[in-house]
């Protein structure tokens, strides 16, 4: 079984490669970027086998046993919008184009000057030959930079104007998890990219980091009553846990004025860093926007592009950005 | 008892002899980050371990003695015995080697970093760095002269041929080519340069002394890799497409004599001694792909790992 779904997943990948990307590699003259283009295949069909499996057990739950009841499923399509373009590859590609050559001209001119950066293999050796470990730690590691880029997108003005977006949505469902300014998705890729460069993510563990990533940042956006129980909320990231961070009206308190709940993967972060909230119900989601314009974009791709980038510009020349996280 | 002596020695006289001792190869999973160890007898992997952080290439040290990995990402060189696969020692600080080798005479180990455009040259006695030598854009493979004075190094993404002059340590002069050099090799009379054109369907050949191209010799889409057969006259020639082939060179003639469907992105090779077996890492395919030479045909197709990327044994026919 198990031979057959890989030749399955293997042939598609060829079928693909075959008919559709190396001949345009080819006739661009980028054949130096085959081997690349066969790896970004299999990246996009393991996002949309993971897409697959999100929407086969998440959808139902939001079916049958949704945190809210809405009249109709309108306001999710941007969110499926920007859903496809991050798992079809299109944002991956245009943040690797944007970003490869700066990081690779940057780690090359570090090592002609004899800089090695140093990796966390140089102090734990092991972990070269425990890919287990070497796994988990590294999940531990990105869960932890991704907390930090979180709350700081939420903390720093201009920033929170882009991330505000992902904020907007007022149908939070599992496919609000892919719904980005797209300038938000360029630092989240100068972010990752970094931590690349200064600890060495080994490139084999990097599907399945982002599958791992991917797959419960889509369940604790769905929009469900599931809940992993008192104890459970404290071991992984779920639909309640994260509603709350979500939430259009944030709990009292000076430590939660900027947010609370902003871990990826695992609660501990929050606890550890004083932003965990476990409320009781179930909050509605949103922000308070305050013009007309960021309104009507909430369902509209361009205009959240768009709003984005004027609040940003408000915010970095000292005004006010117009949308605020409370 | 002298029975179950006898069939005691007999058993283990049978299991050390040459003739049925199972052979290891072994290859190398880039995208895995591991190496699969493959009885070369029943053509299955048996065992598979994890080796570092985007493994690339893997040569056989000149004696034979280890089979060198060369991993880009954790900057190390990673050394298994060539027979069982287990590991001897690893080396660190070698800054991102993507593809490797020795010079003829042994002096020297250079190791391209493809990702960084940079190429390093190492003593090979005790792979201490010498020089660093900027190589825009993307040096890929390597190949020397018989003197040792130079190393020729393909620049993927800007189409040339690079040499570099081991004893003044500086570029030389750079050559243009094809679209996307990959493979390069030295023919064995030292006069030609072949270098697969992965961008087109040939392989260019060079004479480098006058520096002029004297022959395009047409083999498939996705010229890639060579392998000497080790008669001293042809040499393989991978072509790297899904489809996918593999050419054999007249070096003499400069001309194909015989051609293979190897399928599934054929890329680096390795010969049985004996010639009879053409071992072919498929990278597009998780597989090892075997020709059998006397038939002229695909005979085994060996899951492995991820992207596999350099296959090697020990008992392997020589690299000419």
């Amino acid at each position: 079984m198990n031979a057959f779904l890989t030749d399955l997943f293997v042939n598609t990948q060829g079928w693909l490669f075959d008919r559709l990307v190396q001949p345009a590699l080819f006739a661009l003259g980028l054949a130096g970027y085959v081997e690349m283009g066969f790896e970004g295949i299999e990246f996009v069909l393991m996002g949309v086998l993971e897409l697959g499996i999100a929407y086969t057990i998440l959808r139902p739950l939001e079916a049958f046993w949704p945190a809210e009841q809405w009249s109709g499923r309108k306001a999710v399509r941007v969110d499926v919008m920007y859903t496809l373009l991050n798992r079809l590859g299109i944002i991956p590609v245009v943040v690797f184009a944007l970003l490869a050559p700066a990081f690779m001209a940057l780690d090359g001119w570090l090592r002609f000057h004899d800089v090695i950066p140093r990796q966390l293999e140089d102090w734990l050796p092991g972990l070269d030959t425990h890919p287990l470990a070497s796994f988990l730690i590294y999940l531990l590691i990105l869960d932890f930079s991704e907390y930090w880029r979180h709350r700081l997108s939420h903390t720093i003005s201009w920033w929170w104007a882009l991330h505000g977006i992902h904020h907007s949505q007022r149908q939070m469902s599992f496919w609000t998890d892919s719904r980005n300014h797209l300038l938000d998705d360029l630092i989240g890729g100068v972010w990752f990219a970094g931590l690349s460069l200064l600890i060495g993510v080994p490139p084999g563990h990097f599907i399945g980091l982002l599958l791992t990533l991917r797959l419960v940042e889509n369940l604790s956006h769905a929009n469900t009553r599931l809940g992993f129980g008192r104890w459970g909320e404290y071991l992984i990231v779920g639909p309640r846990y994260h509603r709350w961070h979500h939430a259009i009206d944030l709990p009292e308190g000076k430590r939660y004025r900027y947010g609370c709940n902003f871990a990826i993967l695992f609660p501990f972060w929050d606890a550890l860093f004083g932003t965990l909230y476990l409320g009781a119900g179930l909050p509605a989601t949103g922000i308070h926007e305050d013009t007309p314009e960021a309104i009507t974009a909430r369902n509209d791709f361009w205009g959240q592009q768009k709003l984005g980038l004027i609040l940003m510009w408000r915010a970095l020349a000292g005004r006010r950005p117009g949308s605020s996280a409370t | 008892m002298h029975l179950r002596l006898i069939a005691f020695l007999a058993f283990v006289l049978v299991q050390t002899s040459p003739g049925v001792r199972a052979e290891t190869a072994i290859v190398l999973n880039s995208v895995d980050e591991s190496v699969s160890f493959v009885d070369t007898r029943t053509y299955q992997e048996y065992g598979r371990a994890p080796v570092c952080k985007e493994p690339h290439h893997l040569m056989a040290m000149p004696d034979d003695s280890a089979v060198i990995v060369a991993c880009a990402v954790s900057n190390e060189l990673v050394f298994l015995d060539p027979r069982t696969g287990t590991e001897q020692k690893r080396i660190k600080n070698i800054s991102d080697p993507y593809q490797i080798g020795f010079s003829p005479d042994k002096a020297w180990f250079v190791a391209n970093s493809l990702r960084l455009d940079r190429v390093d040259l190492y003593r090979a006695a005790d792979f201490s760095l010498i020089a660093r030598i900027p190589a825009e854009k993307t040096p890929s493979h390597m190949a020397f002269d018989k003197a040792s004075q130079f190393v020729f190094i393909t620049l993927q993404d800007s189409n040339e041929i690079l040499a570099i002059d081991l004893k003044s340590r500086q570029t030389a002069w750079r050559y243009p080519v094809g679209p996307t050099p990959a493979g390069i090799h030295m023919t064995p009379d030292d006069r030609y340069l072949l270098v697969g054109i992965m961008g087109a369907d040939y392989v260019e050949v060079i004479d480098w002394r006058a520096r002029r191209t004297v022959k395009r010799i047409t083999t498939a889409r996705g010229a890639h890799n060579f392998l000497p057969r080790g008669d001293g006259r042809h040499v393989f020639v991978s072509n790297r497409t899904v489809s996918g082939s593999i050419s054999l060179l007249d070096m003499q003639n400069l001309s194909v004599v015989e051609s293979y469907d190897v399928p599934g992105g054929p890329d680096d090779m390795e010969i049985r001694e004996d010639g009879k077996e053409l071992w072919a890492t498929a990278r597009f395919a998780r597989k090892v792909q075997v020709v059998n030479l006397e038939q002229k045909k695909l005979s085994h197709s060996i899951r492995v790992g991820r992207s596999p990327h350099g296959v090697s044994f020990i008992s392997h026919a020589p690299r000419q």
